[in-house]
């Protein structure tokens, strides 16, 4: 193993428990089948989307059901929103994390206006129309799996995304 | 995390994960991960670091580049600020979640949860 690389430990920022939450929670046989999508162009043609996990909505936008969780913690919303291009501040619904750094600056979860940088430097081919977020809470994903993933791939295709930069908190 | 992202690379796009947790992701069998030891409410990066976001953004891209099989993980090379024990600190909620709440008050569920069963709604 090459010295120089970083190793990166996946539990360094994350508190004990949640460790061993986590821990009895994520499978522990590796995955035979992984999906496959190869780039089929180069980064400088490509469109991209972020979608991220830490609860956004727009600045008067439709919030996500705090309230649901807070009388059901065993349940997250399993909806999602839609972030445009040229937002500049949005509202974090998580209730699992410190949301003031999203509140503050959203690129800090959702680096929008990084990507709008790269598009202008020519580095990618274009930062796409919308981006995502939904809730990352969700012990029971299976709704949320059948409907809000399929809805969010069906406007990723009509804005004919080519990258999906996802970005969990 | 991961079974999302499996869904979009089903669908046709090419994906990647810039996780805080990335054992976590890979083990859903995500396409591709780029791991960072960045704490969780603050991935990307610092409010205000125009520019240690945009290398985070740039190197993420890169890794999506470089990978080159399905379940590949790049580990990117950023540190963070601050000590451990003050990263956590401040990326707690400013109220306990409501499972933590729910959890004093029935402390038994714990041992249910770390052998991963979900308890019954209700």
């Amino acid at each position: 193993m090459n010295a120089d690389v970083k190793q990166v430990d996946s539990f360094r920022f994350v508190p004990m428990m949640t460790k061993k939450l986590m821990q009895a929670w994520y499978p522990k046989e590796p995955v035979q089948e992984i999906p496959w999508t190869p780039l089929a162009k180069p980064l400088e043609e490509c469109r991209i989307a972020l979608i991220s996990s830490a609860g956004l909505a727009t600045t008067g936008g439709l919030p996500f059901d705090q309230q649901g969780e807070r009388d059901k913690p065993w349940w997250g919303d399993p909806g999602f929103r839609r972030i445009p291009r040229d937002t500049q501040q949005v509202r974090s619904y998580h209730l699992h994390i410190n949301t003031r750094y999203a509140e503050e600056d959203l690129n800090s979860v959702l680096p929008l206006h990084r990507l709008a940088e790269l598009e202008a430097e020519g580095a990618i081919g274009a930062a796409a129309e919308t981006h995502y977020s939904f809730m990352g809470y969700l012990p029971d994903a299976g709704e949320f799996l059948e409907r809000t993933v399929p809805q969010i791939i069906a406007s990723l295709r009509d804005e004919r995304v080519d990258i999906v930069l996802l970005v969990p908190v | 995390m991961g079974l999302a992202q499996r869904e979009f690379e089903a669908a046709g796009f090419s994906t990647i994960t810039l996780s805080p947790m990335a054992d976590v992701t890979a083990a859903f069998g995500a396409p591709r991960v780029a791991a960072i030891e960045h704490p969780l409410s603050q991935t990307v990066g610092r409010p205000g670091d125009i520019e240690g976001q945009g290398a985070v953004l740039r190197a993420t891209l890169e890794a999506l580049q470089s990978i080159d099989q399905p379940g590949g993980m790049v580990h990117l090379p950023f540190s963070w600020h601050e000590s451990r024990a003050e990263a956590i600190r401040n990326s707690h909620p400013v109220e306990p979640p409501p499972i933590s709440a729910y959890i004093k008050r029935k402390p038994w569920l714990m041992a249910k949860l770390l052998r991963g069963e979900l308890p019954k709604p209700g």
